[in-house]
């Protein structure tokens, strides 16, 4: 075993954090949650142009060709900063379609995400919230060459910044279809923005006798449901390094708070009540870290290990929002108003959690994968 | 040994509650507790319907205008207000200060404040905390100087619940700031509206404001003012702490929100429900008797003391468990909710109106306040099973 980081993954770390301390404060976060979508479109233009959005694309499709794990990385910071961006929208889609698309619709496709001309989220869960593919109702129906698509996805995270959705359906024979719908400003598609904890823009999105040509199918019938659970399980697993860089900035927070918080004349980091506390929240960051290390490492082009990302974002999900409360509780009184940034955190691990899949859903899928 | 309530207490619990079915508004689903400024006008309607009624001050003296019931009428009160999410409860004035007034006093200051406490007149709020004096409150710094027949009042209180709507403040503030920390304070009460006093709202984790910093700017205030003796407020203002320590909101509230979250599981609104996975219904279960355990404690606190014993570590041990048990609860009801336990309360699609989220910020606090649980858990090990202290 290796738990080092490879030359690329340090530079990505590095050029990353660098980045992103100076462009994605948590002032940043706090107006996107006010409401200012020009923060986002700003900061992701400023990413397009690093290129983060093509990372994981083949080179032969425009993008750098690097590794999941390698993704991990850059996702870890990206969770540290709770920069409000949707970069694992965008390279869990493209993930899936290199995957299981066909040559047209890639080549189509994904020099376009590549180049930031396109930018796509998954539209998977409906009303009952469910990650499992048999949950899907939103219909699918033939007419000439085209596919007419009416119904609710709900939860779908930067819909309102999207160009395009990839989304999960069911056809007239009861085939559920993996599909890319073009979403941005079109006829036939209606915006229910909500106000989620996460804090950046989530919202339901309704199809009305939507036509989408057919060429716009990524895969279908058991295809499409491998690919779904592919979906599922690598979005898990960048949630996963999110948190796991969350609780990193937050574990990192609270030295620093109670290192200087002085009580009894001497920090309160003194204590060991509060040093227990905090060693809890390491182990868990830690802990975290490693499963996320080793799922992300398991996808490569040939697959990926489903029990390493049940194990990961279950981990992630139980963990990081638990570490955050405990972390509350090391801040006292200041960490639980509304000015400190603490709460940021926190909202957002709690959003994070349910994501791609919550940790009972993930308990589920891993207890069949080791047979049970 | 006897678990269940006297006919008497039980009497007096359906009052009160058909007495919140009627003061309650129809769609009533709090969450309130009477720090929160979201309730303002019903709070104080109620708090009005409970004095004409001599419920708010019931386990008073007599003479000061209570009915002399026991701590164990008191807890039972305070469970039904809580389960029922109900506002109105004065837990400043008629838990904090009226008890200490009785007994540090003076009888001009009894005469004066206590009748006023007892019809729900007057707002109280507690200085105690300070920016830089939380857990070790001993170390704190607002000065009060003697001038004539003043005090001059010069520093900073925070958290200070209520302030915003208060008449007037219990504080502690530093008389003598030679002597040794517990030995140079005094507790005095001060007109929120006297010059220089400046309320500066906070704004909490959950969105609401129920707290704020107080900030005196050489505020002149009576010596008649002084509760006790100069220089041994420490030893009244602890008093305070005693009666503010008990979990019995936390418990109850704790049972409210399970019923609601069971309830819910079982309709169809519910992602997730005790139809599909039997592992919540044993889950269910074990946060049943966890409240059940946590509610114990606390109606033993009140046993304890209806025998006039002074319960510090176990009122302790039932405020730890039942903040910790509500937390519990909450957590796990945002879990049974899945992607829409996160949407914040207004959303659109949210279920049961985004109230379980809004709680579960909103009481992270109860871990925090009135002596976090890490200093409760020292007074257990220490005081209450006299474990070394070094
Ligand atoms: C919602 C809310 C309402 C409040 N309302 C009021 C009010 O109306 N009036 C008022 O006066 N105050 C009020 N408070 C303040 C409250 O009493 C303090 O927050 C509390 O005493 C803790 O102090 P602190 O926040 O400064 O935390 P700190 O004392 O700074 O504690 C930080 C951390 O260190 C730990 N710690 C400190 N000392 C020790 C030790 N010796 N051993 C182990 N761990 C330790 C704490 O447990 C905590 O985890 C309120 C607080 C809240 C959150």
């Amino acid at each position: 075993m290796d738990f080092g980081l490879t030359e690329t993954q340090e530079l990505i770390r590095v050029s990353a954090r660098e980045f992103l301390e100076d462009r994605a404060t948590t002032t940043t976060v706090r107006a996107v949650a006010d409401g200012d979508t020009e923060a986002i479109s700003s900061l992701w233009n400023e990413i397009i142009e690093l290129g983060w959005q093509a990372m994981t694309i083949s080179e032969e499709h425009g993008g750098a060709g690097l590794a999941f794990s390698d993704l991990a990385i850059l996702l870890e910071e990206l969770g540290a900063s709770l920069a409000p961006t949707p970069i694992v929208e965008s390279s869990i889609s493209s993930w899936v379609i290199e995957r299981y698309g066909s040559d047209p619709i890639k080549s189509e496709l994904l020099p376009q995400i590549a180049s930031g001309g396109v930018l796509i989220t998954p539209a998977f869960v409906e009303r009952d919230a469910s990650w499992q593919t048999e949950s899907t109702k939103v219909a699918a129906t033939r007419s000439g060459s085209d596919l007419v698509v009416t119904g609710e996805k709900r939860f779908v995270a930067f819909a309102d910044q999207a160009t395009h959705a990839l989304t999960l359906v069911r056809t007239d024979d009861d085939a559920p279809t993996l599909i890319v719908i073009p979403i941005w400003k079109a006829e036939g598609v209606a915006l229910t923005p909500l106000d989620h904890a996460s804090g950046v823009p989530v919202s339901s999105l309704t199809f009305n006798e939507l036509a989408v040509p057919e060429g716009n199918i990524v895969a279908t019938g058991h295809e499409a449901v491998r690919a779904a659970e592919e979906l599922v399980a690598a979005g898990g697993v960048a949630r996963a390094a999110q948190l796991a860089g969350l609780g990193r900035a937050v574990v990192d927070a609270t030295v620093e708070y109670t290192s200087t918080r002085e009580q009894f004349g001497k920090p309160v980091g003194t204590f060991q009540a509060v040093q227990h506390h905090l060693a809890d929240m390491a182990i868990a960051a830690k802990q975290v870290n490693h499963l996320v290390h080793a799922a992300a490492w398991s996808f490569s082009r040939d697959g990926y290990s489903k029990v390493a990302a049940a194990q990961a974002k279950i981990a992630a999900s139980d963990k990081i929002a638990n570490l955050c409360w405990t972390a509350h509780q090391c801040h006292g009184a200041i960490g639980f108003t509304w000015e400190h940034d603490l709460h940021l955190y926190t909202r957002r691990a709690l959003a994070w959690k349910t994501d791609y899949g919550d940790s009972a859903f993930h308990k589920s899928r891993l207890a069949s994968a080791i047979g049970l | 040994m006897r678990f269940e309530f006297t006919p008497e207490e039980s009497e007096f619990k359906s009052q009160l509650s058909s007495f919140l079915d009627d003061a309650l508004p129809a769609d009533w689903h709090g969450p309130a507790d009477e720090s929160r400024d979201d309730h303002w006008e019903l709070n104080q309607e109620i708090k009005k319907g409970l004095a004409e009624r001599g419920w708010l001050v019931m386990s008073w003296p007599k003479e000061y205008g209570g009915a002399d019931s026991s701590p164990m009428m008191n807890t039972i009160f305070a469970e039904e207000m809580a389960y029922r999410r109900a506002p109105g409860h004065d837990r400043f004035g008629t838990r904090m200060l009226g008890p200490t007034l009785m007994r540090f006093g003076t009888e001009e200051q009894r005469t004066k404040y206590l009748g006023s406490i007892a019809r729900g007149e007057i707002q109280w709020c507690q200085g105690y905390s300070e920016p830089n004096s939380g857990s070790d409150l001993a170390s704190l710094q607002t000065r009060a100087v003697e001038d004539g027949d003043d005090f001059v009042v010069t520093g900073a209180k925070i958290w200070t619940s209520l302030a915003h709507r208060a008449d007037m403040m219990f504080m502690l503030v530093r008389t003598d700031p030679e002597a040794a920390p517990h030995r140079g304070i005094s507790l005095i009460l001060v007109d929120m509206k006297s010059p220089g006093v400046e309320v500066q709202p906070i704004v909490n984790m959950a969105g609401v404001h129920s707290f704020n910093q107080v900030v005196f700017d050489q505020v002149r205030v009576p010596k008649a003012n002084l509760i006790g003796q100069l220089n041994d407020g420490w030893r009244a203002g602890m008093t305070v702490l005693n009666f503010e320590r008990s979990g019995i909101d936390y418990a109850a509230w704790a049972r409210a929100a399970l019923e609601e979250i069971i309830e819910h599981v079982q309709s169809e609104d519910a992602v997730t429900s005790t139809k599909s996975d039997p592992a919540i219904r044993i889950k269910l279960a074990e946060l049943h008797m966890e409240v059940e355990a946590a509610r114990l404690m606390c109606f033993d606190v009140a046993w304890r003391q209806g025998k006039g014993e002074i319960p510090s570590s176990e009122a302790s041990m039932s405020k730890v468990a039942a903040t910790e048990v509500y937390l519990k609860v909450l957590d796990y009801g945002l879990e049974l909710l899945g992607m829409y336990g996160v949407l914040e309360p207004g959303s659109k699609q949210a279920l049961l109106q985004g109230r379980i989220f809004k709680m579960r910020l909103f009481y992270t606090s109860g871990p925090i306040l009135a002596g976090t649980n890490e200093i409760q858990k020292n007074i257990i090990a220490q005081r209450g099973l006299g474990l070394p202290r070094k």
